[in-house]
């Protein structure tokens, strides 16, 4: 066995603050022979070390240590299993697929080449001066104006959260917010959202089939809470978000969140230099969020809930609110070189991307810890929060020490750029790591499989007709996927930072539903508007459906509050069961590829995005995964305060548009899930060229000043969206339904409740309805004095209601499970 | 000119915008980070602002830790500059904070009744005949959005009734949200220069920051505006 060879004490910068902090005291590290073990033998230490790296990928580490001429050591190893996770270098959206769709075989060479990549650099070049930075940053930049860029990142905490919700969820959003605050040169957080998956509040115990899953109901208080503590301590308001109930999230939620920030355009390029220090500012580091990265790489099973608690990592908001200060001080003061946030794999990752094109030194024993007895490995990859790592010129050390000392935070000398082009990790004098840093990041490609096959329409021979629409519409409020999310909303601080010009909620009494956020931007003339979509629904039978829809649905919402149709970038987050199931990623597939198709007409670029895997769940009934889920998250360009729009009713007399065609098909709809076979069971078609003409007319309407209120029909469709705008209390909506433009055969099932995309429906006063109509919208109704919410039809009434008789349902729905 | 100064603690989070509306009503604003402050800072500035936010998490009992900071490195110079005839305010956090300073009538601030944190809009309502210079500029009835887990304000026994009736507590809710005593928002000394309050006119500065969009078409400010725009009339007409 040979390890390194006699160790070299290298020179140190000598910066060490604080100066009390608990610290190593020794280096601690061993050596793994590996050079001469058989293939079985390495899957077993891979095993036993909990690495998560395949036969494939253990025989190619082998490869490099036979090629160095010595063993690795533990730090090496864990170093690369990080590096080489699922979680980290996204091996299967880059692996090479072999697809069979309906029986025809085609071959996917990397679905984020293919499908996002592609897709955002032919936008990029139709499109000049919008993105600034996609896939290269810890977040992608478009333009706001001309000094300031906007940024977007949307991460998942699918796994920890599962594990321990409010934890999980804490450290979901602390983790993208430093995401923002390592973009660029360090990017101001101005507003977040969050978007979550759970099973239904009211699953009976007994039909959770697994020993210590936590309840839905356990899983929703503690991950809202999580979000709230962190949120609102930040003082980044949570303006934006979403919720989706269903039984195949009793075991997987989902926790999505995200974080939006604004930056100078001057200070978005950054690069680390041979001579630049490596300073991390921020928390201390500890045994917590051991491992994280690989343990989110894996399925959970009963035992994830007892063994892999040291993977969740513990919260401190006024950690990382210092550190913020700090950051953003640091940056205005033109002291940052490059930035990026400790996140999965902590040190090894933050420096090993930092260090990616240099190589350099790094040194442990100076890391102020929160607990003795740490092992090398422990400081290299510990996940514990709120650390962010700066490269900055040596001169500037003095400078970046008062500042840190003004905000309350630590900082202390990691490491030094060189050129070596190796990662050279030194503990107490002892070199414990010593690798090249292409081979550490080429980590080999994956070849899956993978199917689908698309389930067939099918007509009703005699459609289900419920016996009152009203009544349908009364159960489809109450339905877990449209009540009101206000007790939760409300436990977010919203409107901290004084820009939220859309809030969450509003009407006359602050209460009613908005489909986007749009907040001011400090000193620019421009707002930034936010949405987000998923229809995991729709995934189970149509995954490339929802794919398009989902781009219409985030987009659409965008435009309904005011962004230019052209001036909006998207971000895709997926999530699924089991890859290794070729049905599973065969629909994973189909998504993304419905999702590149709508994102390419409608010429929104990709900026950023993030998967997450094997979000299933061996019970005692076998294995549970997830529906194929992609959350489409976007963020547009708002040119002026004028354009925002609010989505309920805000006059007496005006009239009630509709903008879009009403299609056959109730697949996937919340209504299909009451009432089957009322319609056609297919997934409703949209035609993404059109929808695109007609928000670009829209959007002519509203620089018009001709739109009063604006509202997307999605989940629960045309009826639930009139009662939603109704729900302001300003006034009632009478609508006739043989106005509305639809399929010549489409019945009142689907007229009613059916969910085709690309809809909205706009207020507009009665002098603009000539323009209104010249844009492209029909008129369908006008707003009453009388709080009623009226639909008919030629045949007679469908529906006819007091609106006091339908916001309590929608509005309590969920405040007795919260 | 008159000079406000802002006290950062760490977790302190509603400085930008509370220096932003201090400048709208015509202060100048200095955000200072609590680790540069001594007494000497409060030479150069006529108020002293505690703003929102969390001060060092607030996990002990809100503004517990801010307030033993600024008493210990303020300490007396902090009631010399009040009855110099400085003046102190402190919006929700600060409000907190400044409850235990004892520059306002004896009271603490406990979690709201129904345990939650509640963002949201309430009406309020002027009380009493000691107009405050921060509420001269408004209306008897007005709107404003708090957003905290511990809003409710708690006296002993029978001392909340004196304050409304003596008009210490000058602003109540019209809408008993978080199950304040006698419905108290705010609570000030008897000049009315000292004033602390739960609800954030910060983040009513203008128009367009109300939920409505039909509110007041026209006006340009918001009720906040002429909260802090009152100060600023009254300390420059002096």
């Amino acid at each position: 066995m040979k390890g390194f060879s006699t160790p070299l004490r290298p020179l140190q910068p000598d910066v060490s603050n604080p100066p009390n902090a608990p610290r190593t005291e020794r280096a601690a590290f061993r050596t793994i022979p590996v050079r001469d073990l058989i293939a079985d033998q390495l899957v077993e230490i891979s095993k036993q070390m909990k690495l998560s790296l395949s036969r494939a990928d253990m025989l190619a580490v082998q490869k490099i240590f036979q090629d160095e001429d010595r063993d690795p050591t533990d730090v090496e190893l864990e170093v690369i299993a990080q590096t080489w996770s699922e979680h980290c270098k996204h091996r299967i959206f880059n692996a090479k697929i072999y697809h069979t769709l309906d029986g025809q075989q085609e071959v996917v060479d990397s679905l984020f080449k293919t499908y996002i990549r592609a897709v955002t650099d032919k936008i990029r070049e139709e499109k000049p001066d919008f993105v600034l930075s996609a896939f290269e940053d810890n977040a992608g930049f478009v333009k706001l104006d001309d000094d300031k860029a906007v940024c977007l990142k949307v991460e998942t905490h699918n796994h920890p959260s599962a594990i321990e919700p409010y934890a999980g969820a804490n450290t979901g959003l602390g983790g993208v917010i430093r995401d923002i605050l390592g973009a660029g040169k360090g990017a101001k957080p101005v507003a977040s959202l969050d978007v979550f998956c759970f099973g239904p509040p009211d699953t009976a115990e007994s039909n959770i089939k697994a020993k210590d899953v936590i309840h839905p109901l356990g899983v929703m208080r503690g991950v809202v809470r999580g979000v709230r503590d962190y949120g609102n301590r930040m003082g980044i308001p949570t303006v934006n978000g979403a919720i989706q109930f269903d039984d195949t999230f009793i075991y997987n939620p989902l926790v999505f969140c995200g974080t939006a920030g604004i930056i100078p355009i001057k200070d978005i390029d950054k690069l680390v230099k041979p001579g630049h220090i490596l300073v991390a500012a921020g928390g201390r580091t500890g045994k917590d969020g051991l491992k994280g990265a690989t343990f989110s790489s894996a399925s959970l099973t009963t035992d994830s809930h007892e063994e892999d608690q040291t993977a969740v990592q513990i919260g401190n908001p006024i950690e990382e609110k210092k550190v913020a200060d700090f950051v953003l001080a640091a940056r205005e003061h033109g002291l940052i070189e490059f930035i990026t946030d400790c996140g999965a794999g902590g040190f090894s990752s933050a420096a090993g991307e930092m260090l990616h094109e240099t190589g350099g030194d790094v040194w442990l024993e100076r890391c102020p810890l929160k607990e003795p007895g740490m092992d090398s490995w422990h400081v290299f990859l510990s996940e514990s929060q709120e650390r962010m790592v700066m490269a900055v010129q040596e001169s500037a050390l003095p400078e970046l020490e008062r500042l840190a000392a003004m905000f309350e935070t630590e900082i202390f000398v990691l490491a030094k750029a060189d050129g070596s082009q190796r990662l050279k990790v030194w503990h107490h004098g002892e070199k414990v790591c010593d690798l090249h840093v292409e081979k550490l990041h080429e980590a080999p490609r994956r070849e899956m499989r993978a199917h689908w096959r698309a389930t067939p329409d099918l007509s009703p021979q005699i459609p289900v007709r419920p016996e009152s629409w009203t009544q349908s519409l009364k159960v489809l409020l109450a339905d877990f996927s449209i009540v009101s999310r206000e007790p939760i909303i409300r436990e977010y601080d919203h409107e901290v930072q004084g820009n939220t010009v859309l809030k969450p909620l509003a009407g006359a009494s602050g209460d009613a539903p908005q489909d986007g956020a749009v907040v001011r931007v400090d000193n620019s003339d421009k707002l930034v508007a936010l949405a987000c979509a998923l229809l995991p629904e729709w995934g189970k039978t149509d995954p490339r459906l929802m794919g398009r829809a989902v781009v219409d649905e985030c987009i659409r919402q965008l435009v309904a509050v005011g962004a230019n149709p052209d001036r909006i970038a998207i971000l895709d987050n997926f999530c699924m069961g089991n890859p290794d199931n070729e049905r599973e990623l065969g629909a994973l597939i189909e998504c993304t590829k419905g999702m590149a198709q709508s994102a390419t007409i409608y010429k929104a670029p990709f900026v950023s995005g993030k998967d997450s895997f094997y979000n299933y769940f061996i019970t005692d009934d076998g294995p549970v995964s997830i529906p194929v889920t992609l959350l489409l998250s976007g963020f547009g360009v708002v040119e002026d305060a004028k354009h925002v729009v609010g989505a309920s009713v805000r006059h007496v007399g005006s009239k009630i548009c509709i903008l879009g065609n009403t299609r056959q098909g109730l697949r996937g709809s919340v209504f299909a899930k009451w009432t089957r076979g009322a319609g056609k069971d297919a997934a409703p078609d949209f035609d993404e060229q059109v929808a695109l003409d007609s928000y670009r007319s829209y959007h002519e309407l509203v620089k018009k000043g001709a739109v009063l209120s604006t509202h997307d029909i999605s989940e629960g469709g045309l009826a639930v969206a009139l009662a939603e705008m109704a729900f302001s209390g300003k006034a009632g909506i009478n609508v006739e339904v043989d106005r509305l433009p639809k399929d010549h055969d489409c019945n009142v099932a689907e007229i009613l409740f059916g969910e085709t995309p690309g809809r909205l429906l706009v207020e507009v006063a009665p002098e603009h309805l000539s323009t209104a109509i010249e844009h492209g919208l029909t008129p369908i109704g006008e707003t009453t004095g009388e709080r009623w919410l009226r639909v008919t039809q030629s045949a007679g009434t469908l529906i006819d209601v007091a609106v006091a008789d339908l916001k309590p349902i929608w509005q309590k729905g969920l405040a007795k499970y919260y | 000119m008159p000079h406000a100064i802002l006290i950062k603690f760490p977790g302190t989070n509603c400085d930008v915008e509370t220096s932003r509306a201090l400048e709208a009503a015509g202060f100048t604003a200095e955000v200072l980070p609590v680790a540069l402050v001594t007494p000497e800072v409060l030479d150069r500035a006529q108020m002293v602002v505690f703003s929102g936010g969390f001060s060092y998490g607030d996990y002990v009992m809100s503004g517990r830790i801010a307030q033993l900071i600024t008493k210990n490195k303020l300490g007396e110079r902090l009631k010399e500059f009040i009855a110099k005839g400085g003046y102190a305010l402190g919006i929700c956090n600060g409000f907190q904070i400044l409850t235990q300073l004892d520059l306002l009538p004896h009271a603490s601030l406990i979690h709201n009744t129904s345990g939650r944190f509640i963002c949201r809009w309430v009406p309020l309502k002027k009380n009493g005949s000691k107009v405050s210079p921060f509420l001269k500029a408004l209306p008897d009835d007005f709107e404003l959005p708090v957003a905290h887990a511990e809003g409710r304000v708690v006296t002993d026994d029978g001392e909340a009734e004196k304050y409304v009736k003596s008009g210490l507590a000058p602003l109540l809710y019209g809408e008993n949200f978080n199950g304040s005593t006698k419905a108290i928002a705010a609570l000030q000394d008897e000049t009315g220069r000292v004033f602390g309050l739960m609800p954030h006119p910060e983040r009513f500065l203008t128009r367009g920051q109300h939920y409505d969009p039909d509110w007041k078409t026209g006006e340009q400010w918001g009720w906040g505006y002429h909260f802090f725009k009152g100060a600023f009339d009254t300390m420059t007409a002096a």
